[in-house]
């Protein structure tokens, strides 16, 4: 019996070494382990780039030490009580238990609790300094902040400045509108008014601030700054139906000259490309952007290496008009995106295009991702989008409701290949 | 104190004598077979039916998971479609939640309250079956959905449940989930629910009312005061959920705007309800773990637990600071700066007494004589792994830094290393730890250390990484992600160690399986144990206890080991007096709780599609009567799912009528000197 004890305790053990070998294998065999644990995505908490998501990453790491020093001295105590307390032999594990009148000690458990309650006050003292601080911008910096509301949608974002306003073709005026890309002058607070049209979704740039919801029927806010120009990514933090995981948005922030320039653009109304102006448009210089070498490079990004290389400075590359347009081919495409009823859902703002369902496109050629920030704005990308937009995003409006009729199932209107291209040209002329 | 056994049994008064209010449903008396399974009031074998459906749900649910974790092998991946992976994370959730743990919890609850507390069955023995019953209406009506997956006939379902276990509102309105999943899913919970109250309020009664003579409160098994906290903490909190779900209904069904955006409805009242049944759902997840670990932990360094009042004192503590926590799940909602930091600092407070269970643990193992049989292991793995999820917790309560970890991946560490690392964990302790007792047969040490080590690696293999994938920035609840996030290894990663995570639950239950057939016989004490269940058979006969026990300490097995000649003349006079009083009296089987149960299934499916006209393999059934040539009053009655759904509330309360007719029962067992029993039926005492 006793053999055959020890004999199973052997096996267990060599159990326990060829498990861990195991694990470590996993651990090494894996030669990108470094990427496992990585902290440098382009939405890392952890790599901020304004004070919000800086101080919730610095109060984050307080916690982080506190509770590293309670596991460390905790599991020190159990792992030397597991190895120096282990029952030693055959009478051991059958020992007379002790008595168990007067079994604790309530000098050690005061003290304890006394000590735990100490280490969680270090961690409460910043945190509630802080629940104010992220709340709302500080009131020396409230002056010089600026508005904008972002209004939720299955599944996109609406970003409205309601201080920027454009005049309307049809006469009056309106807030200035875009969809996916959030643009805003880097150093200045910005308060976004939280919205939403249909369900609750969440609104986060982890470079930038911790996510606050779009709650229906209440006026969320939140604040943040950039301290410095650059490309950051946002995402929909709630679950808000079946392409959730796909609602993904973008901040650009701009230096305060060139976030003129910007605002200057997106006020005017869409681009009409025609051979005259394509000839006029040659003198003039194109758009530049005065910050387009010195930030936005801290990217340690995998996958399409062309734009992932710099960001920011694709979608700067993005605002000039391209070159080799065709006349010929955006006006076609201009008027196939009214034969196909785009224009019932989407605005471009002086063309034909009046409906607000979806997202504004006045100037959509100029940002750098589509579909929600799922796509790069490429030719090739925008092409398969408008060819078959549920298998990107599905569930989306602009297939079901927009392609075909939600009742009968049935198409609405044909589109091939070349029809696309057309279109494709349309929407990448409006600058 | 001795109020196991009952009053009439000292009274010499009559019984009520068992007579059939219906010869169909007359209470039956077979020991075997499927009829005896159905209708038992035995609390063991209720026990067994609820930890066999449990498991079985805890394998569905693992392999949803398995799934979920294929799907993110690599980026922008299509193993399934964004809906189907909606409805695989919404069902692991509500599965894992109240389909595997939860009657897991109940199972060991029905297996071992009764016996601690020295009774021969809980305090309303036909309620407990009832409970069973209704929980399995609940698992039907919450997997139903499933079937439009297979079959065309049940597209209407479209698909199982797809609004996330926490519903939230207005995603769960007719306008965003206009198919029959969410009423399902409103119903499924409704009725788990019910369930859950009902044997809760049964254990209470059991535990304060059934303790045999000398089991003061002050001297019950940490286990069963934790079921008795939990048990309080379940009628405390379900009927939160309760008023919300039927809240949602109406919204749904009868234009109600409780929730309904348009009509001025507040969707952060469902949060706000939903938290505060859903976050002490946290700790009734939790604390019957600490009781098994509280149980465990003694036996194998052979020592009382260390501060046992303590222990009790911060479980009830947890209990009660429990209900004041809710909206630390609700840190982004908007609350405002006072009430952000009242619950974050009270989310604070509650790891004190969670601390406590910890350190008075680690006191238990000091000084004793630690024994790592595999039950130890488990709840040696328990309290690391719980300690971590403890500790990634009081990150989570400074609510700015909660701001960027909030519905991240490192919540989902966290609650795995808690829900996991913490309740499976020591729940696979306990089933290993009670196998014997319940089944009379051991488990092999060998394979249950393999499997232990298969799920210790496994498991921190799948969800370490998840801390760091949340914070480099990836949202739960995603389908799919892009390749240049920075997630992709993080995700190979953690997919690999959930198979082999996978491969150590298969390993555990698949020896449990064969120790079943083969395992060695386990004797009463296979563990030289500390509490009662382990003086009595294994497996323990129905009647539990030859005689009853008198306890004299916490551990009171372990005191009757050590003073038997006291022991053996307590029970001699026992067994004595009871025989005087007609014998060991035990209750009837019946089948009305199956009979109401399986009402409330009619009636709970067919209220989910009440609108509906009922279609038999694509017909509607109906029949025209008199003058049906009156177009503006056809007289055509079509039956519809309304229809059925009154039967099904008819039968609910037939049952529960005729059910309260037919009278107490019972009969008798009565030991000879070699304890063998021989039973006596009738209506008056010898």
């Amino acid at each position: 019996m006793t053999r055959l004890r020890s004999a199973l305790r052997q096996i267990s053990r060599v159990t326990a070494a060829l498990t861990g070998g195991f694990a470590l294998l996993l651990l090494s065999g894996c030669n990108k382990v470094h990427q496992v644990f990585s902290l440098s995505g382009p939405q890392s908490t952890m790599v901020t780039a304004g004070p919000v998501a800086e101080r919730q990453w610095d109060l984050f790491m307080i916690t982080v030490y506190v509770c590293t020093f309670i596991f460390i001295v905790v599991g020190a105590v159990l792992a030397y009580a597991q190895i120096k307390f282990r029952a030693k032999s055959e009478a051991d594990e059958h020992a007379a238990p002790p008595a168990e009148a007067g079994h604790g000690n309530p000098f050690v458990e005061i003290g304890l609790i006394a000590g735990s309650v100490a280490l969680l006050v270090i961690i409460a003292i910043p945190t509630v300094r802080d629940i104010w601080y992220t709340h709302d911008v500080p009131e020396d910096e409230k002056v010089g902040a600026m508005d904008v509301t972002a209004t939720g949608y299955q599944w996109w974002f609406k970003f409205d400045y309601p201080t920027e306003m454009v005049k309307l073709p049809s006469g009056g005026e309106a807030p200035l509108s875009t969809g996916n890309e959030l643009v805003v002058p880097a150093g200045i607070p910005v308060r976004v008014q939280l919205r939403t049209v249909d369900v609750i979704h969440s609104f986060w740039i982890p470079k930038l601030a911790g996510k606050v919801d779009m709650m229906p029927n209440r006026g969320n806010f939140l604040w943040f700054k950039a301290d410095k120009p650059g490309y950051y990514y946002g995402q929909c933090a709630e679950y808000c139906g079946e392409s959730h995981a796909i609602m993904k948005f973008r901040v650009i922030a701009l230096s305060g000259a060139d976030y003129v320039k910007w605002l200057d653009n997106q006020k005017k109304s869409a681009r009409t490309v025609t051979a005259q102006s394509l000839a006029d448009e040659a003198n003039v210089p194109h758009f530049k952007f005065a910050s387009l070498k010195d930030v936005g490079r801290n990217s340690t990004l995998s996958g399409s290496p062309d734009f992932d290389a710099d960001p920011f400075a694709a979608w700067q590359k993005m605002q000039a008009p391209e070159t080799g347009e065709s006349a010929q081919l955006i006006a076609a495409g201009r008027k196939n995106f009214s034969d196909k009823t785009c224009i019932t859902c989407h605005t471009v703002r002086g063309h034909e295009g009046i409906g607000i369902a979806g997202p504004e496109l006045t100037h959509v050629g100029a940002r750098s991702s589509i579909a929600a920030g799922v796509l790069e704005n490429t030719s090739e990308r925008l092409h398969q989008w408008i060819k078959d937009p549920a298998y990107f995003k599905p569930g989306n409006k602009m297939y079901h409701g927009g392609y075909i009729d939600v009742t009968t199932g049935q198409p609405k209107f044909t589109l091939n290949d070349a029809e696309i291209d057309t279109i494709v040209a349309y929407l990448h002329s409006l600058k | 104190m001795a109020q196991a056994i009952a009053k009439s049994d000292y009274t010499g008064a009559a019984h009520a004598p068992a007579k059939p209010t219906f010869g169909l449903f007359a209470r039956p008396t077979t020991k075997t077979g499927l009829v005896s399974w159905l209708t038992t009031v035995d609390h063991k074998r209720i026990g067994m039916l609820y930890g066999g459906f449990a498991i079985m749900f805890f394998l569905i649910g693992g392999l949803e998971a398995l799934m979920i974790r294929t799907q993110l092998i690599v980026p922008n991946n299509r193993f399934v479609t964004a809906q189907l992976y909606n409805e695989l994370f919404t069902m692991h959730g509500t599965t894992m939640i109240f389909l595997a743990v939860m009657p897991l919890n109940a199972a060991f609850f029905n297996l071992l309250v009764p016996i601690q507390v020295g009774a021969r069955d809980v305090a309303f023995p036909r309620l407990n079956s009832f409970s069973l019953w209704v929980w399995v209406v609940g698992a039907i009506l919450l997997n139903v959905g499933w079937l439009s997956h297979f079959s065309d006939l049940f597209a209407g379902f479209g698909g199982a449940p797809d609004v996330g276990w926490f519903g939230y509102s207005p995603l769960t309105s007719k306008q965003f989930t206009p198919d029959l999943s969410t009423d399902f899913w409103v119903l499924g919970i409704q009725v788990l629910g019910l369930s859950s109250i009902v044997a809760s309020l049964n254990f209470i009664v059991t535990i304060i009312n059934m303790r045999a003579p000398g089991l003061t409160m002050m001297r019950l098994p940490v286990f069963t005061w934790m079921a008795l906290v939990t048990s309080f903490l379940l009628i405390l909190a379900l009927p939160a959920i309760a008023i919300a779900l039927v809240e949602v209904m109406f919204d749904r069904n009868f234009g109600t705007n409780f929730f309904e955006v348009s009509g001025g409805g507040q969707p952060i009242l469902w949060q706000h309800l939903f938290w505060v049944f859903g976050h002490p759902e946290v700790y009734i997840l939790i604390l019957p773990p600490m009781g098994y670990v509280s149980e465990i932990l003694p036996t194998f360094s052979r020592k009382p637990l260390f501060g046992y009042p303590i222990v009790v004192f911060s479980g009830v503590a947890i209990g009660f600071i429990g209900f004041g926590v809710w909206s630390h799940h609700m840190f982004t909602t908007g609350l405002g700066t006072i009430a952000t930091a009242a619950f974050a600092l009270a989310t604070m407070a509650i790891a004190v007494p969670t601390g406590v269970k910890v350190f008075n643990w680690i006191g238990t193992l000091w000084g004793g004589r630690i024994v790592t049989r595999v039950p130890m292991m488990f709840a040696l793995g328990f309290i690391w792994m719980f300690m971590m999820g403890g500790l990634s917790g009081i990150m989570h309560s400074a609510a700015p830094a909660d701001a960027q970890q909030q519905d991240s991946y490192f919540v989902i560490a966290h609650f795995h290393y808690v829900l996991i690392g913490g309740a499976t964990f020591a729940l696979l302790a306990a089933i290993h730890f009670w196998f014997p007792k319940f089944f009379g047969r051991m488990v092999p040490e060998f394979w249950g250390k393999l499997s232990f080590w298969l799920i210790f690696v496994g498991f921190n293999a799948t969800f370490f990484p998840m801390h760091f994938l949340g914070l480099n920035g990836m949202p739960r609840r995603t389908w799919t992600y892009d390749a240049n996030m920075g997630w992709n290894e993080g995700n190979l990663f953690a997919t690999l160690g959930a198979y082999l995570l996978g491969l150590g639950i298969f390993t555990y239950f698949a020896v449990l399986v064969w120790s079943f057939f083969k395992g060695k016989p386990a004797g009463n004490d296979p563990w030289d144990a500390r509490t009662l269940e382990w003086s009595i058979p294994s497996p323990p006969p129905e009647h539990n206890f030859a005689a009853i026990p008198t306890v004299h300490a916490r551990d009171a097995w372990w005191y009757e080991k050590t003073h038997k000649e006291e022991i053996a003349m307590e029970k001699a006079e026992h067994i004595k007096a009871e025989e005087s009083h007609g014998g060991i009296h035990m209750p009837d089987q019946s089948w009305y709780p199956i009979l109401a149960a399986s009402g409330l299934l009619v009636g709970a499916y067919n209220m989910a599609q009440f609108r509906h006209p009922l279609s038999f393999f694509g017909r509607t059934l109906g029949f025209d009567y008199g003058n049906s040539a009156d177009p503006l009053h056809p007289h055509h009655f079509e039956l519809g799912h309304v229809h059925l759904a009154m039967t099904g509330l008819c039968i609910l309360v037939s049952a529960c009528y005729l059910w309260s007719l037919e009278g107490p029962g019972g009969y008798h067992i009565h030991l000879d000197a070699n304890g063998n029993a021989t039973e006596s039926r009738g209506g008056y005492h010898h």
